[in-house]
């Protein structure tokens, strides 16, 4: 079986200010990828919650057990990350 | 002998050309440095500069203001002014003088081109003052810097920066040397002169000088007021070349217009952005970045533009919303990439900083801060490591900052997001449609490589953060840190519960 390859792509996180360069490998699965890119965001600059979360690759929303060689998910492609429910404010 | 006035002898002086017998004009002003394009040669005859001046004229005013500055300056050094100075006053200061030196001297180069090129006599003549005007720029910045080298390390930055690879460096290279070393010299009197000397060194020049007096700079205050006052002369290059240019191919004058004002406004977001509204002491700042902006650039510059028949840029809406949004995006990732910068970030954001942002930007508090708000949660749990980055940003093929900060989060009109283009099988990203479309027409002359796309292609090892800043040059001694050393964090600290 071939190594893992790492498979930069260009990320955000929820409600952050920027996107940013993350390394993910090709057989991390999407549950792998969003704790990635929360690794960079959550607890910094966006609150941490007790919340799932979700993938969104070219507009349509992940299932958490796919890897990134499934979803097609190329270098220097743009991937989104956010909580599976928006946060409820009073 | 009695000497003729100068107004009997200027019009033949400045206005000399060589009769060519030995080579053809093209050899001599060649197309790709020249770029006269659809003007034809004979068109270039009319350029009439507004600003007369000898040579004679030209050292005996120039020598009265050295004169002064260097006064100034040598009466000051015995002071203890400087010990005095805010330390966020200091990293406005410290920014001028890495981002800007040393592209004075690129402007010595740039009106060198067009002092060689230029196809007008009267046009070259002008550009050599312009030439002389550059490296006195230079020589000031590098001399007023250099005394303060032995009290602060990151003042050598000016000498250094353009030597390293640091990102706002690459940002600003790119920048500069799409302006004035790429183009022929017709685009560089449009670009320099007309668009970023006309519009923007203003904002650098007159808007800092005020701030910088209000903060007990005089020093500073006085040297780029005199910088400026020669900017305001050689500037005026743009405007005869700009009247040529719309007689004959209105389309290019308005294309390297828009694309020139276009990338500047990024530029002077994080140049001067964040030193207006968030480095300068609260009750010295006289205006903030967006009410200056609106003052000195949208309504002059857009009057100016008007005035030569040229059309509003496409992306106008989009740049007004940019100055409620764009340089404070790129203030707070300064400031949270800070060892990545070689001044110290002041945050800014102190309960009375944050009531003055809200009174100026009614949307301050809801678009940033949160993000503060969880960032000072980590100052003040001593989670330092929350406060740091362990990536990089995802940085614009076009103008190098990073995506997101040509828009904010919570607004749905320009959203945080990249504007990718694959060509050739390689996917460029962007952080808006003016920098994608300005890169695809003009990739040429613009192209330079993103620090991410160096880390990605080997040419930063190791490739952690410690790699990639000791690849840009940032030393322990000189990497940023916040200003107050965080103090301003305590004032958000929950008051201790008294335990009965």
């Amino acid at each position: 079986m071939a190594d893992p390859q790492p498979v930069p792509i260009n990320a955000k996180f929820g409600n952050d200010f920027v996107t940013q360069l993350i390394v993910v490998l090709d057989i991390d699965t999407m549950n792998e990828v969003a704790a990635k890119v929360a690794h960079h965001v959550v607890g910094k600059r966006v609150p941490t919650r007790e919340a799932g979360m979700v993938v969104s690759y070219r507009g349509r929303k992940l299932a958490a057990g796919i890897t990134v060689a499934e979803a097609g998910i190329g270098p220097f492609q743009n991937v989104f990350v956010d909580w599976e429910e928006a946060e409820v404010t009073a | 002998m009695a000497r003729l006035k100068r107004e009997d002898w200027y019009d033949i002086a400045r206005d000399l050309d060589w009769t060519l017998k030995y080579v053809d004009d093209e050899a001599v002003f060649p197309e790709w440095m020249s770029g006269s394009g659809k003007v034809p040669r004979e068109a270039w005859k009319k350029w009439d500069e507004p600003y007369k001046c000898s040579y004679p004229d030209y050292v005996a005013t120039q020598r009265e203001k050295e004169t002064s500055v260097y006064s100034v300056k040598a009466a000051l050094q015995r002071s203890a002014i400087f010990d005095t100075l805010d330390e966020g006053w200091k990293s406005t200061a410290k920014v001028h003088f890495g981002g800007t030196a040393l592209i004075e001297y690129e402007a010595v180069l740039a009106e060198a081109r067009m002092s060689r090129f230029g196809l007008s006599p009267a046009w070259r003549n002008m550009a050599v003052f312009g030439m002389l005007d550059e490296i006195r720029h230079t020589q000031i910045d590098l001399f007023f810097a250099h005394e303060f080298i032995s009290k602060d390390p990151q003042y050598d930055w000016a000498q250094k920066a353009y030597h390293t690879n640091e990102w706002g460096v690459i940002a600003a290279r790119g920048l500069f040397d799409g302006m004035m070393m790429n183009p022929n010299v017709v685009d560089v009197a449009i670009q320099l002169p007309f668009t970023f000397e006309t519009g923007f060194t203003n904002l650098q020049f007159v808007a800092l000088a005020a701030d910088a007096l209000g903060s007990g700079d005089i020093n500073f205050a006085n040297m780029i007021s005199s910088i400026q006052t020669d900017e305001a002369r050689h500037a005026q290059q743009g405007g005869p070349t700009l009247e040529i240019l719309m007689q004959h191919d209105p389309k290019r004058a308005q294309w390297i217009i828009d694309k020139t004002f276009w990338l500047s406004a990024r530029l002077f977001a994080i140049l001067t952005g964040p030193s207006m509204d968030y480095y300068t002491p609260l009750e010295h700042r006289k205006q903030s970045y967006k009410e200056f902006m609106q003052e000195w650039i949208v309504a002059e510059y857009l009057r100016l533009i008007q005035d030569y028949g040229l059309k509003k840029p496409w992306y106008w809406d989009e740049f007004l919303a940019g100055l409620d949004t764009w340089h404070h995006s790129l203030h707070l990732g300064v400031w949270f990439w800070r060892p990545t910068v070689w001044w110290k970030p002041q945050a800014g954001v102190s309960k009375a900083e944050r009531e003055w942002l809200q009174s100026k930007y009614p949307e301050w508090e809801k678009q940033w801060g949160p993000i503060w708000d969880t960032l000072i949660k980590n100052v003040n749990d001593g989670n330092m490591g929350g406060t740091l980055p362990e990536t990089l940003p995802w940085l614009c093929n076009m103008c190098h900052l990073p995506i997101g900060t040509a828009a904010s989060p919570n607004n749905l009109k320009f959203p945080v997001q990249s504007y990718p283009l694959t060509h050739n099988g390689y996917t460029y990203h962007f952080c808006s449609k003016p920098c994608r479309q300005i890169w695809w027409e003009d990739k040429d002359t613009m192209h330079q490589k993103t620090v991410i796309e160096r880390l990605l292609t080997g040419e930063i090892q190791p490739p952690d953060v410690g790699g990639i800043l000791a690849w840009m040059g940032l030393t322990p001694d000189v990497m940023g840190d916040d200003a107050y050393q965080y103090r301003w964090a305590a004032e958000y600290r929950e008051p201790a519960v008294a335990v009965h």
